[in-house]
């Protein structure tokens, strides 16, 4: 190829990428780089000076029980991302193919996902009411005379807000789902039927097994879409009651931008990134051993 | 797989007419049981939007009455108007978030598909180094970039301004990533014959491959939207001025002060939720192609 052809090309190619990369630059991998820098440092939001303080940020993280407090906290936030698959699996499978109103009924399992924010969470905080919502009330009218009081109690407020985002996420991983499900060849199943399979025998043994790949998409990138959530928690209960609902995203938050601990806050999300890279790793991990296309 | 299944049936006799018809009824009625079932469970899934509808129209000695009052005996307007009146309303809110999502939307639809027809279409020294770097910045949780932000607006100026939001709004990498995907699905013979007929990238980029891509344009602009109006997080952290306050920021308003008013609430949540079922409602299309597509390529 001509050498001043291609140096053509590789000024033309930077000038379309260019306006997008001075925005990146900017907005994403100076700040990275400067909140890397901020780890090492005991900043604080107009302190007089900041000094290098080496590793002592991430010493104090791991002394901190606030942060353990947090990282089992996340662990239970975590445990709305499958159980939401499972029930989103068999949405998607009865919505696939055998039932009238097909989209009407996906657009109003999608809706949740749509109206994401600080909207619901008021709404879910009224369900929630203890001693005269609506879903206690049903409890005790089915007979439960000491039910939970949810969002109001340590014990259980974190369950409450796995509830709310199991039933956020249901529509997202409906949808995905079911993208998955008009991939498998018709043939596939029809042969199954044939062979004699019951419908429950073959959603196991033929559809669970060729939607496996997305069933691990779907598990890490809701892992990870969860992870980096605080704002609905935030919206609710601000991390309470106690520190019952402080996830470790708005710990972060907190330490930030309620008591300008911002080194702290700092190493504490670079911990987020690491966890986070976990998960991306067996992602891509993943794809290599797992997904058959 | 096939072999499995073969060994835990039982092995069945070829279907006979009439065994067929049968068995085709018998379908129907499945049919008919699993959408009774399935529109029952969606029917819960929608009932928290139901009760904030039909609280927000009920007087305050009726929103926690059991059995459920699901048609209020009155209705009453007065929530809804405080809601919509007053120092800091919702059409302020309303306003400030049209203003931030559209122009963040227009700015990283275009932007995005400026660098994605690069990223897809032009061969360049480091190109491959470069979208890496790219996808990498996929992973950094938004925490991380906080702080540095924070401090950065501070420094600039733009802290607690609209342009804290519309600025970083108009550069998405996942929308660089999604319409690169669909240009590289674009066949080469398209822009080969215009090459041929002296056309350069740039005129291609216009005349050719955008008009092309409109429904994924579309698919990203919807998506952005709807991601700008409902960003809280960024919101929150950003803004402190009550009239810069977008609609989840003063929704969160309201509820602070007015948290004993329970019909007031609901009729705030139902402002807030309103534009993006309408939203929905005409791009759903898009919006459930976007995320299929962009998690199962993805």
């Amino acid at each position: 190829m001509h050498k001043s052809w291609m140096k053509r090309q590789s000024r033309l190619g930077y000038l379309f990428i260019g306006p997008n990369m001075i925005g990146v630059l900017l907005f994403f991998i100076i700040p990275a780089v400067y909140s890397f820098y901020l780890m090492f440092t005991d900043y604080k939001f107009m302190s007089p000076e900041t000094n290098f303080v080496g590793l002592d940020n991430i010493r104090r993280m791991l002394n901190d029980d606030l942060f353990g407090v947090a990282l089992r906290n996340t662990f239970v936030f975590l445990l709305a991302v499958p159980v939401s698959m499972g029930l989103a699996f068999i949405v998607a499978v009865a919505l696939n193919k055998s039932v009238y109103w097909q989209k009407t009924l996906r657009a109003l399992y999608f809706m949740p996902y749509i109206t994401s924010g600080v909207a619901i969470a008021f709404v879910w905080m009224l369900l929630f009411q203890p001693t005269s919502g609506p879903i206690n009330g049903f409890l005790r009218g089915i007979g439960i005379t000491n039910p939970p009081g949810w969002l109001s109690t340590t014990e259980w407020s974190m369950y409450a807000i796995d509830i709310i985002w199991i039933w956020f996420m249901l529509g997202y991983n409906m949808i995905i789902y079911l993208a998955a499900l008009q991939e498998i060849p018709e043939e596939l199943v029809e042969a199954a039927r044939i062979d004699g399979a019951r419908p429950w025998q073959t959603i196991r043994q033929v559809i669970w097994p060729l939607v496996s790949p997305t069933t691990f998409l779907l598990l890490i990138t809701g892992l990870i879409m969860t992870i980096k959530n605080f704002g609905i928690i935030q919206a609710i209960t601000q991390g309470g009651p106690g520190n019952s609902t402080t996830v470790l995203s708005l710990f972060i938050y907190q330490n930030a931008f309620r008591y300008y601990e911002m080194g702290y806050a700092a190493a504490i999300s670079w911990a987020l990134f690491a966890i986070i890279m976990v998960f991306t790793v067996l992602q891509w991990l993943g794809q290599k051993r797992w997904v058959h296309y | 797989m096939e072999k499995q299944i073969a060994a835990n049936a039982k092995p069945t006799a070829p279907h006979s007419p009439k065994v067929k018809v049968r068995m085709e009824s018998l379908s129907q009625i499945r049919k008919i049981i699993l959408t009774l079932l399935m529109s029952g469970f969606a029917l819960l899934m929608v009932m928290p939007f139901i009760w904030m509808i039909s609280t927000s129209f009920k007087s305050p000695a009726d929103v926690f009455t059991y059995p459920i009052q699901w048609i209020p005996s009155s209705l009453n307007w007065e929530h809804h108007i405080k809601v919509w009146s007053g120092a800091d309303t919702f059409a302020t809110y309303y306003l400030n978030s049209l203003k931030i999502s559209l122009i963040s939307t227009i700015g990283a639809v275009f932007l995005s598909a400026f660098a994605a027809y690069g990223f897809a279409r032009i061969q360049f020294k480091g190109r491959e180094t470069l979208f890496l770097i790219y996808l990498s910045m996929m992973m950094v949780p938004p925490q991380v970039l906080f702080v540095p932000k924070f401090l950065m607006f501070e420094w600039v100026g733009i802290y607690n301004t609209h342009w804290a939001l519309i600025l970083p709004g108009m550069f998405t990498i996942f929308g660089v990533f999604m319409l690169r995907q669909f240009f590289l699905s674009v066949p080469s013979e398209i822009s080969e014959a215009a090459f041929i007929d002296g056309a350069g990238h740039l005129r291609i980029f216009f005349r050719l491959i955008l008009p092309l891509a409109k429904p994924a344009l579309a698919t990203l602009a919807i998506i952005d939207f709807s991601w700008h109006w409902n960003d809280y997080e960024n919101a929150l952290v950003f803004l402190i001025d009550k009239d810069l306050y977008t609609v989840p920021l003063g929704l969160q308003n309201f509820i602070l002060e007015n948290n004993v008013d329970y019909n007031g609430m609901m009729a705030a949540a139902t402002a807030g939720i309103i534009p993006m079922i309408i939203v929905f409602l005409v791009g759903q299309h898009y919006i459930i192609q976007g995320v299929a597509g962009s998690a199962v390529k993805g």
